[in-house]
């Protein structure tokens, strides 16, 4: 007796079970809907100089007279970067432009001090009381990083050579804050 | 011979496969959507209503410390209200009348969690994490500082968000 040949339908249809893959997915929603967050946060560090840490600066500073860079801000005037430097103070002044800050000069204008100080990566800021928290923010971000891809040289202790960097002031210090 | 009357055949107990292809696709988009904003992040860091942060390029991650929000309206530290402000200054009575910046809820209230958290590494480093609505003026984000600075919390971690 020839036994009996079964016949396979190659195009034969038929329908997946798609409920417990959706099982799943319904429990999965909740879960991930729980963690997710819509907002995302970053911060800013800053350091707030205090009594003794500045007293300690200050003494410092007495014995060896180094170059710093006040960022000075006030709605009125607009940014003002003075350089001081061997006992002498070297004024900027980038004044606002229709009532608001003018961050594209500020911002050309700390590249080219970083150009001529690379080793500087602290500004004190000196804001005045009528500045807005966004404008602030806005002026350690233009001090920050440089934005058109220019870079500037650092000295890597570790390798001995010199490598670049598209960072410009990442330390800013609130220098104003315990004044009265 | 008398008509029947018409009765349309329905099996009461009969069973029938709903289609869920399309609620699977749905399911699908909304996973991915979901996976893309899901947080990884150990520092939960809660919206306060009515409070617009300003926006920042900065790639720091935001880390543990104590949270304080300052609306237009009010002063919050890890969501309990400590103060009052009136005009995005604050009200004279939490003001020490000797110091015109010296924030007395604020700084009692650091002190106290200075002295009861002292195990918890980021009281002990001193760190704060402030979340101030983006209008608020410098004189008042000062008071902050200078009060937070006096309570032993000397690292400001400014929230914002993520823009251009």
């Amino acid at each position: 007796m020839r036994a009996k040949k079964y016949q396979i339908d190659h195009n034969s249809e038929f329908e997946l079970d798609l409920a417990p893959l959706l099982a799943v997915m319904v429990k999965l929603v909740p879960v991930l809907l729980m963690s997710s967050a819509f907002v995302q946060m970053m911060i800013i560090e800053t350091e707030l100089p205090q009594v003794v840490q500045e007293a300690i600066q200050r003494q410092e500073q007495s014995k060896d007279e180094k170059t710093s860079i006040t960022l000075e801000m006030s709605n009125a005037a607009g940014v003002k970067i003075v350089i001081h430097e061997k006992g002498q103070n070297l004024v900027d002044s980038i004044p606002a432009k229709d009532g608001q800050f003018d961050f594209q000069t500020v911002h050309a204008k700390l590249q080219e001090v970083k150009k001529k100080y690379p080793e500087i990566f602290k500004v004190d800021l000196r804001p005045s009381g009528d500045v807005a928290y966004e404008n602030l923010v806005k002026l350690m971000d233009e001090a920050r990083k440089s934005r058109n891809q220019t870079k500037f040289p650092v000295f890597d202790s570790q390798s001995g050579k010199s490598v670049e960097t598209e960072y410009m002031f990442p330390e800013i210090v609130f220098v104003n804050t315990l004044e009265g | 011979m008398r008509r029947r009357r018409y009765q349309p055949n329905i099996k009461k107990n009969s069973t029938f496969g709903l289609n869920i292809t399309s609620m699977t696709d749905m399911f699908t988009i909304l996973l991915v959507f979901l996976l893309q904003s899901y947080s990884t992040s150990d520092v939960e860091i809660l919206p306060v209503k009515g409070m617009r942060l300003p926006s920042s390029n900065t790639p720091l991650n935001p880390v543990e410390g104590v949270k304080i929000n300052l609306t237009k309206d009010k002063m919050l530290i890890d969501q309990k209200e400590i103060a009052t402000l009136s005009n995005s200054d604050f009200e004279r009575k939490d003001v020490d009348a000797n110091d015109s910046n010296f924030i007395l809820p604020l700084f009692q209230e650091l002190d106290k969690m200075a002295k009861e958290m002292k195990d918890k590494k980021y009281i002990s480093e001193g760190r704060v994490l402030l979340q101030a609505d983006a209008s608020m003026p410098y004189h008042t984000l000062r008071k902050v500082m200078y009060t937070a600075s006096l309570a032993g919390f000397p690292q400001l971690k400014m929230v914002t968000t993520v823009g251009q």
